[in-house]
């Protein structure tokens, strides 16, 4: 039972304003750039602008005569001791810097250390780096060919097939597929995009020669694997090494791999003994960090005549780039997509993902894609509504008539998952009301008598999050689980650290919420910390929306260990048996006796001067949770456009997004996230893509190219909700902050193929341009 | 490297000066030679507008400039917002309407937003979204920040906090 | 990054005048901004040299230009050329084939169609500024070239290998790429 507390407490369900923003508004946040040591100097990397070509020579030379430099690492360099490569997060290696080849443009080459950032960037023009060019292979559909250019010759298997996964029943589903009366099928490219937080990625790596200690101040959003990482890989004690992630300016996944910038930091303080700074440009965050999707995906559904789904076939092909470092759970290589069944009963289903190697920016899992549940969910949900477009029925309908009822939770799907909870039909209603959907439905038919274009889609997705249960989840071995440690002091306040790092999700506020929850103590006397491994309980830190699913937990559960603990003390203070006792926020009362009571104040304080005989000192408890399950959050969105037949312009008149996250901790703070997300859902939909041309080179290098909307592009967005608890987690909770970007972009493609659908449109890939939207209007003869 | 030139500016109404290169952009002459980390770098097109600050009345993109471009001049920076120990009304109005998650771009989004209340005082959301389209902004999705500044704009007029005089520069 | 640009223009001499400029890469290279050729390697080879400033961005190409086919009779050149930037910035090519047609009036048309290849940090700035740059060198290209067809055709040609050359400024090239994104038509040389 979730009791309500009150304002002044501000447990769950309460949208108390947030206790970070005080340092923020002040402009007195501590990021990695704001970090000075004294004696630092600045780092800066040589990147190749070659997509693929042999390393002939480094010459540094000149750099290293140029006044103020201090020094210049090459591949070379790192090789002998043995730093030229290093792991990534899926097993793979990646080079740090060059040596032999080069395998992407904007790789990186060389690191040159100065006084200051002008002369490192001087520095840099001056290193003269000799190439001979290879053929380049961009196409990931060329790259399985025969002839196609080789790409890791370091690697035993000579091609450039990273992996091949599948899941579910091959067989059983092409049975129904041979007899099946009606089957649909899309082809959907996911482009390749980039989450671009406002801050790059940088650190200021410090190795101290009086202490022989490291300490990393590092935009990292999983500080305590990086650690180990750094001590596996460097060779350092792990106790040597401190991992600090200050205030980060956004990570959307992007802070989570390991770059050669990191260690190419930590080599140079290494060898010279200060503080070295490195901090990307936004061009090198674009070009070179972890990318999202660049999926190319099919999917096959089918069904009968009435339009009951039967079977679902999914094939994929999976663009990695020139390592394989997407950032995914071991067992995962595609993460979570076999997600694709999304929120529909498919008795029997296939899914086979093949991951390549191209001459493109490693990564693959970021921009709020929950380990690549953003990709499964825009497939299943446009293909759905082609199906609705083969069987002449309405998207809606179609739907509703295959949800997952209510009372078959929890489910497990026949790709593996067992949702822990839902009730998708209930979400629909809610959205389908508040956007008026049979008006809009009418006002279409009119339009469209009228020639004008105006389009309505609807995304029913349900997403995985919370990773995850140690049986299956691990990231290099490490479990994941997350923890949490709180500590009560004598006059009642606390202080509690997490395995996890908020980049802005507003961590300071909410678990402090938990812990006012549990314990009644106000949110505002609880303090939360996070990210300095040296005090912080290990954790495998944040993104793929698990840190209320996994350190909310467990910062339940620790509260649980100190309210029994309290208890004991209650009893001890109150002079009877625990059993007589009975709990509201804030306080123990006698049961029948309310005035009988002691609060957690008073405990807290006799935790310390009047310890009951037999217990420890002290009020504390630490938590490591392994969550039973993950958790499937859901929602309906539905966006209507109208478009300009003149300029093929996309206008979104509306967006209604109903999320179901279960119970919410702060209502203010989820709402946020959605706003967030449904933006970025609506920059990939229409306006972002990293492209590269036959020869490499990057296009979209920049914000010139790479488009991000302002305050103008963005419409008001509609939020509501329903609350279907999680019924495996401490407090019901799901998890929210990638919802919006799991399922938006099917909301904004569905909107746009439905108002040309009459037109036989089936489906435009995204970022939906007015340029494509023209073209089409053209082809279709509509055009103004 | 070429020689240093000095250069003297009004920052937050305190004198400061420094020398510098002639190539020292003004961002990194309020960061590194005043050490105000509040004002940060984002971008390297003048796209973000994490940058700005206000220079001689007008809000700039400090990034695009030379810091010998401002010698001479009056500038306000986020730091220099508050006065007395309170906060501006812009800097209550973000906190309470939830105009910021990660806080990178709300330095930024606050002078413009503060040129724009200065020269607009009740302006309309699209005056509002338009007034702040230089500032980019990851995690809000901008509807709580222009219900920021709306919230700004209606605490200024019922105390009358309006300057005759934009702080940073005469105009 | 591939572009494809074809530009026509007229002269006043006549056409074996033209062809006598055209057909020598040495000749050719004095009139091209930035360029000159080092080292004659045999007799359809050569070394050569260009700088390239766009902005702050400065790039030295050395490679090599081969002529591919020459054809007096119908006044046809096709040559290559292949370079790499000599600090490793990147790399260009270009195919580019040069016809000459005798006009009524008794000057000569010159037509030539370059298939430009780019690689490395000037392609990441997109084609619109490649274009823009290609422009802006060939309104000098053809200047000089008509300024050399109306020099006496035994001067010694000027440029001597290892000479310092005045590299092409494309700081009005920002200029131009704007103004260009709101050009309906292409400009025409003259």
């Amino acid at each position: 039972m979730i009791h309500k507390t009150s304002p002044e407490i501000g447990g769950m369900g309460h949208s108390i304003k947030r206790k970070e923003d005080l340092r923020f508004i002040q402009g007195k946040g501590n990021y990695v750039d704001d970090v000075n040591l004294p004696g630092m100097v600045y780092g800066q990397l040589v990147r190749s602008p070659y997509a693929h070509a042999r390393l002939k020579s480094v010459n540094t030379e000149k750099a290293k005569k140029l006044p103020g430099v201090l020094a210049v690492i090459t591949g070379e360099d790192l090789a002998k001791a043995n730093l030229a490569w290093m792991p990534t997060l899926s097993y793979d290696k990646q080079m740090v810097l060059a040596t032999g080849k080069v395998l992407f443009q904007s790789q990186e080459v060389a690191f040159v250390v100065a006084e200051d950032r002008y002369t490192a960037a001087d520095a840099a023009e001056l290193v003269e780096v000799e190439y001979e060019e290879l053929p380049v292979l961009v196409d990931p559909h060329k790259a399985l060919d025969p002839d196609a250019p080789l790409l890791r010759e370091d690697r035993e298997q000579k091609n450039n097939h990273i992996f091949h996964w599948e899941v579910g029943d091959r067989q059983a589903t092409e049975q129904v597929f041979q007899k099946a009366a009606v089957k649909a099928s899309v082809h959907a490219f996911f482009p390749r995009c980039h989450p671009a937080p406002l801050e790059t990625c940088g650190c200021v790596a410090d190795f101290s020669r009086a202490t022989g200690r490291l300490t990393v101040y590092m935009t990292s959003q999983a500080p305590h694997a990086h650690r180990t990482v750094f001590a596996l890989v460097g060779g350092i004690p792990e106790n040597n090494i401190r991992v600090i992630s200050p205030d980060i300016g956004g990570g959307f996944g992007n802070k989570v791999p390991i770059y050669p910038g990191y260690v190419c930091a930590i080599v140079a303080s290494l060898t010279l003994g200060v503080p070295v700074k490195w901090i990307e440009t936004r061009s090198e965050n674009l070009q070179s960090t972890g990318f999202a999707r660049d999926y190319h995906m099919t999917a096959e559904i089918a069904a009968d005549r009435e339009g009951k789904m039967q079977a679902l076939r999914v094939k994929t092909l999976a663009d990695h780039g020139a390592f394989n470092a997407a950032a995914q759970p071991t067992k995962f290589p595609a993460g979570l997509f076999s997600i694709c069944t999304g929120s529909y009963d498919y008795p029997t289903a296939f899914c086979e993902v093949d991951g390549v190697y191209t001459n493109k920016a490693p990564g693959g899992i970021a921009y709020l894609c929950s380990f690549r549940v953003t990709e499964a969910a825009y497939l299943i949900e446009r293909a759905v509504d082609v199906l609705a477009l083969d069987l002449k029925m309405d998207p809606a309908e179609l739907r509703r008539k295959n949800f997952i009822p209510a009372s078959k939770f929890p489910y497990k799907s026949s790709l593996g998952w067992t949702y822990d909870s839902g009730n998708y039909e209930a979400a629909m209603k809610v959205a389908l009301d508040k956007i008026g959907y049979q008006q809009l439905r009418k006002e279409q038919e009119e339009k469209r008598k009228k020639g004008e274009l105006m389009g309505i889609g609807i995304s029913s997705f349900t997403e995985i999050v919370g990773a995850g249960p140690a049986h299956s989840f691990d990231i290099l071995g490490i479990k994941m689980f997350d923890s949490c440690e709180i500590r009560i002091h004598p006059t009642g306040k606390a202080m509690a650290r997490m395995g996890t790092k908020s980049q802005g999700q507003g961590h300071e506020t909410t678990y402090a919420q938990i812990v006012a929850q549990e314990l009644g103590i106000p949110a505002a006397d609880v303090t939360i910390e996070e990210g300095d491994t040296d005090t912080a309980p290990y954790g495998l830190g944040t993104y793929a929306s698990r840190s209320t699913p996994t350190s909310g937990a467990a910062t339940a559960i620790a509260a649980r260990k100190i309210r029994d603990k309290a208890k004991k003390i209650a009893a001890y203070l109150l002079e009877c048996n625990e059993a007589d006792l009975e709990w509201e926020p804030g306080k123990f009362y006698v049961k029948g006796t309310p005035s009988k009571s002691k609060t957690i104040q008073e405990i807290a304080f006799a935790a310390y001067t009047n310890i009951p005989p037999g217990l420890e000192a002290g009020l504390e408890a630490v938590d490591y949770y392994d969550p039973p399950n993950l958790t499937f959050p859901f929602g309906t969105y539905v966006c209507v456009v109208d478009i300009d037949k003149g300029t093929g312009e996309v206008k979104v008149r509306r967006f209604v997004a109903v999320d179901d996250c279960g119970n919410i901790i702060n209502p203010m703070i989820v709402e946020g996230q959605i706003h967030g997300g449904l933006t970025e859902g609506l920059a990939i939909a229409f306006m972002q893509q990293i492209d590269y041309d036959e020869s490499g080179n990057i296009q979209g290098g920049s914000f010139m190219d790479y488009l991000l909307p302002t305050a103008v592009e963005t419409p008001h967005w509609e939020t509501d909700k329903t609350c279907t608890p999680s019924p495996h987690h401490p407090f019901g909770a799901k998890g929210v902050g990638e919802s919006p970007n799991v399922g938006s972009p099917a909301a904004f493609v569905n909107a746009v193929v439905d108002a040309l659908s009459h037109l036989g449109v089936k489906h435009i890939d995204m970022p939906i341009t007015p340029w494509k939207v023209w073209k089409v209007l053209q082809e279709k003869g509509v055009a103004a | 490297m070429a020689k240093k030139q000095l250069v003297s500016v009004k920052v937050n109404g305190r004198e400061r000066e420094a020398a510098v290169e002639p190539r020292l952009l003004l961002v990194h002459f309020i960061r590194e030679s005043l050490q105000l980390t509040g004002t940060h770098i984002g971008c390297d097109t003048s796209h973000c507008g994490a940058c700005t600050v206000v220079l001689n009345g007008r809000t700039v993109k400090s990034c695009t400039m030379f810091a010998v471009q401002a010698d001479g001049g009056e500038i306000l920076t986020v730091e220099g917002l508050m006065k007395d120990g309170q906060l501006h009304p812009l800097q209550e109005g973000f906190r309470q309407e939830h105009g910021l998650q990660c806080g990178f771009c709300t330095p930024g989004m606050l002078m413009s937003s503060y040129a724009l209340l200065h020269n607009n005082p009740n302006p309309s959301e699209e005056e509002i979204r338009r007034g702040i389209s230089g500032n980019l902004c990851r995690c809000t999705g901008y509807q709580n920040i222009v219900g920021a500044v709306q919230y700004a704009s209606a605490k200024m007029a019922e105390t009358k906090t309006a300057e005759p005089e934009m702080a940073g520069g005469a105009k | 990054m591939a572009l494809k640009i074809e530009k026509t223009f007229e002269v006043q001499e006549p056409i074996d005048k033209v062809w006598d400029v055209l057909s020598d890469p040495r000749k050719v290279a004095t009139c091209v901004p930035g360029a000159q050729i080092t080292e004659q390697v045999d007799e359809k080879t050569y070394k050569g040299a260009i700088k390239v400033k766009v902005g702050p961005s400065v790039t030295d190409y050395t490679g090599e230009v081969q002529i591919v086919r020459l054809d007096a009779q119908n006044h046809e050149i096709e040559i290559l050329g292949k370079g790499q930037d000599v600090r490793g910035r990147g790399s260009a090519s270009m195919k580019m084939t040069g016809r000459l047609r005798a006009l009524p009036n008794g000057g000569t048309e010159v037509i030539s169609v370059s298939e430009i290849g780019v690689v490395g940090i000037l392609a990441q700035m997109g084609s619109r500024v490649i274009t823009e740059v290609s422009n802006i060198m060939f309104g000098e290209f053809t200047k000089n070239f008509l300024a050399r067809l109306h020099e006496p055709s035994d001067q010694p040609v000027e440029q001597a290998a290892g000479a310092e050359v005045t590299p092409i400024k494309a700081t009005s090239v920002a200029w131009q790429a704007t103004k260009g994104l709101f050009r309906k038509k292409p400009e025409n040389v003259s």
